[in-house]
């Protein structure tokens, strides 16, 4: 039984710093759950306190039924790979990866089984005689994982461990990190500023701003129905656009308003007439359409094109303020053209302007 | 031939560049007063240690060749003196590097007064050797000294002790007054070492499921090798050499309890005025303390990279 609760859970320092306050979670048995935040956001506390490693100072912290509070990191059955590996410099790998086991008194022939089994799986056996100085980023991760997996750990917790690696090397690692989660059929915890992680590796994705929770969701769930500002802003490159307006009703389906801009919102939102909102539109969310109705059209004038590839990315100053959006690259314009979109009008997103909150229904 | 072509070919027959010429400018004020004061004495000393100079006869000094080393080392009293060296070193630098650690260790810690403990560390390493053995000298006086009194108060000794007098005690009490000079020194080097050692080592180790005693031994002691072993090389070497606090708390005595090395080339060359025997003693001394930092480099740096 590995699910993991916070009850009310705040840890304060003792200089007075609050980094996570009142943090109500429930991690499921064997679930990917990514604790994705800007830094600061106390994701990575969250996942100390989880090791054992942070105290927790209010509330309580289960394991299954287990009141985990008191109980020191190596009574906790958690297994943690860090951002900087932490590889013991003067240990060969071998050792590096044995010594969770050793630490627990294990039968040398069965540490030596496992080391092995792991070491094959993530094919490092032709390095198990070196020294962690000896390797290259990539390598000393694996033997940060294989050291996690030869424990076979009810929970394991990962705090940011792609972070150091290149970037070719980051995708091809979360694509193994994915499927070591699958093949041990254990909990995992990952914590990463990064979106596009988080979106690729979580069951469920926790975003965490200023020490509490923002959203909890799927990662189709966060990216599509953002619940706040934070989460619409943080996820998607690049960032959502933004304009700051309020809320107007023509023929009583809702209309956001902003100098000339006056977009039709989906019947479902939830907002008097007159009330201050800050609309999202992501940059994807429209289509090059001269023909457009007035009430889903942003007009403008494209001041920059970045091509992607696959696709383009054109700039354009919408009342006042620069948006971004992204064209199929056969969609021809030029700089300094006059163009007409047409904004998906279902898939935008409106939010109170003081709360930040989302004004979607339901 | 014009005139910037001559000056080219006069520039080309230099052996050094425009550069090199002004860099050497440079350091010639450094590189002479290091020629005069390191350098010369350096193989000067090497070439009178082939010489048989003695002050008391200066009108007979014929070239020995390697006699004035063969003597030496067939002299007992030279191997004696040889053996005192190394149990002070022994001693010392046991001492030192114990000490340092557990200071290191404690500096380490987070607790009220901890800036101002690491200030007052400082002051032993910043008062001058004399002056620290005539601290020394005082603090074992046999009729007012520090030592006597509070053993005497706390029923330790019965009457007042000479405790330099004692010929078993006079190489320990010595090394006490070296270790306390040294032991911030060694401190310093070993907090040093210890605040390089990354958080997330700790933090690994204790979700593996190691305890305080299991952290210590797998993670800060073989961290601290490269610490250890500056600090032994170092302390090794000085110790090995140390002359000023044999000559003000004992003379070499009493008897010959106290001749070190240091203290018999000083009295071969500078009251036998043997400067030929002292020499050789000085180079034999020297190529010890070589060898001796060599082989702790070659011991302790097997594992570092």
């Amino acid at each position: 039984m590995a699910s993991i609760r916070f009850d009310k859970v705040g840890k304060r320092y003792a200089n007075g710093f609050v980094a996570i306050e009142n943090l109500d979670l429930e991690i499921r048995d064997r679930e990917f759950l990514v604790l994705l935040g800007p830094s600061g956001c106390g994701k990575s506390t969250t996942l100390n306190m989880i090791a054992g490693l942070e105290e927790v100072t209010s509330g309580k912290l289960c394991f299954g039924d287990q009141l985990v509070n008191d109980i020191p990191p190596d009574r906790r059955d958690v297994a943690m790979v860090f951002q900087s590996y932490a590889l013991y410099p003067h240990k060969t790998v071998y050792e590096n990866i044995a010594f969770g086991l050793r630490m627990r008194r294990t039968p040398q022939a069965e540490v030596d089984a496992r080391v092995r089994s792991a070491a094959q799986k993530l094919a490092i056996t032709h390095l198990l005689d070196r020294r962690p100085s000896q390797l290259s980023g990539g390598q000393r991760q694996r033997v940060a994982l294989g050291r996690a997996m030869v424990r076979r750990p009810a929970v394991f917790l990962m705090d940011e461990p792609l972070s150091n690696l290149d970037a070719a090397l980051r995708i091809s690692m979360r694509a193994e990190i994915k499927q070591l989660h699958e093949e041990m059929q254990t909990t995992f915890v990952y914590v990463t500023h990064d979106q596009a992680e988080a979106l690729t590796l979580a069951d469920r994705i926790v975003v965490m701003n200023d020490g509490a929770i923002e959203q909890i969701g799927t990662p189709h769930d966060i990216y599509e129905k953002p619940a706040t500002i934070f989460v619409a802003s943080f996820l998607g490159a690049p960032p959502i656009n933004t304009l700051d307006g309020e809320i107007g009703g023509a023929s009583g389906r809702p209309v956001f308003r902003c100098g000339d801009v006056a977009l039709a919102l989906p019947p479902a939102i939830a907002a008097p007439t007159g009330s201050k909102a800050t609309l999202g539109l992501r940059a994807e969310d429209v289509t090059l359409d001269p023909k457009a109705q007035d009430d889903v059209a942003i007009d403008g004038v494209v001041n920059s094109i970045l091509p992607i590839g696959s696709d383009q990315f054109i700039g354009m100053k919408v009342a006042g303020r620069e948006f971004f959006f992204r064209l199929a690259k056969d969609q021809a314009c030029a700089i300094g053209d006059r163009v007409r979109l047409a904004a998906l009008t279902n898939r935008l997103h409106v939010f109170d302007a003081a709360s930040g909150r989302s004004l979607a229904g339901g | 031939m014009t005139q910037a072509a001559v000056l080219a070919r006069r520039r080309e027959r230099l052996p050094f560049s425009h550069d090199e010429r002004r860099a050497w400018l440079f350091l010639a004020p450094v590189a002479t007063t290091l020629l005069v004061v390191a350098v010369f004495p350096i193989v000067y000393s090497l070439y009178i240690s082939f010489w048989s100079i003695k002050l008391t006869r200066p009108h007979r000094q014929p070239f020995v060749g390697l006699d004035n080393y063969a003597q030496l080392l067939a002299d007992p009293e030279f191997w004696h003196a040889v053996g005192r060296t190394t149990s002070f070193t022994v001693m010392a630098v046991t001492a030192i590097c114990v000490i340092g650690l557990a200071v290191a260790l404690l500096l380490n810690e987070t607790f009220p007064g901890r800036k101002a403990l690491q200030a007052l560390l400082l002051v032993p390493w910043a008062i001058p050797y004399v002056a620290n053995g005539l601290m020394w000298k005082w603090i074992y006086d046999s009729s007012y000294g520090a030592l006597n009194g509070l053993l005497f108060q706390l029923d330790f000794i019965d009457k007042y002790m000479v405790w330099l007098g004692d010929a078993n005690k006079t190489l320990p009490l010595i090394a006490n007054a070296f270790v306390w000079k040294e032991v911030p020194l060694a401190a310093l080097l070993l907090l040093v070492t210890l605040k390089s050692i990354p958080a997330d080592l700790y933090a690994a180790a204790r979700v593996d499921g190691a305890g305080a005693l299991q952290r210590f031994l797998h993670v800060t002691l073989p961290a601290l090798r490269p610490g250890f072993m500056l600090v032994i090389i170092y302390e090794t070497m000085t110790a090995i050499r140390h002359f000023d606090l044999f000559f003000i708390l004992t003379e070499g005595g009493p008897g010959d309890a106290s001749h070190v090395l240091s203290w018999r080339i000083y009295v071969e060359t500078f009251r036998n005025l043997s400067f030929g025997t002292g020499a050789a003693m000085s180079y034999i001394l020297a190529i010890v303390t070589f060898a001796l930092a060599y082989g702790v480099i070659r011991a302790l740096g097997r594992n570092v990279r």
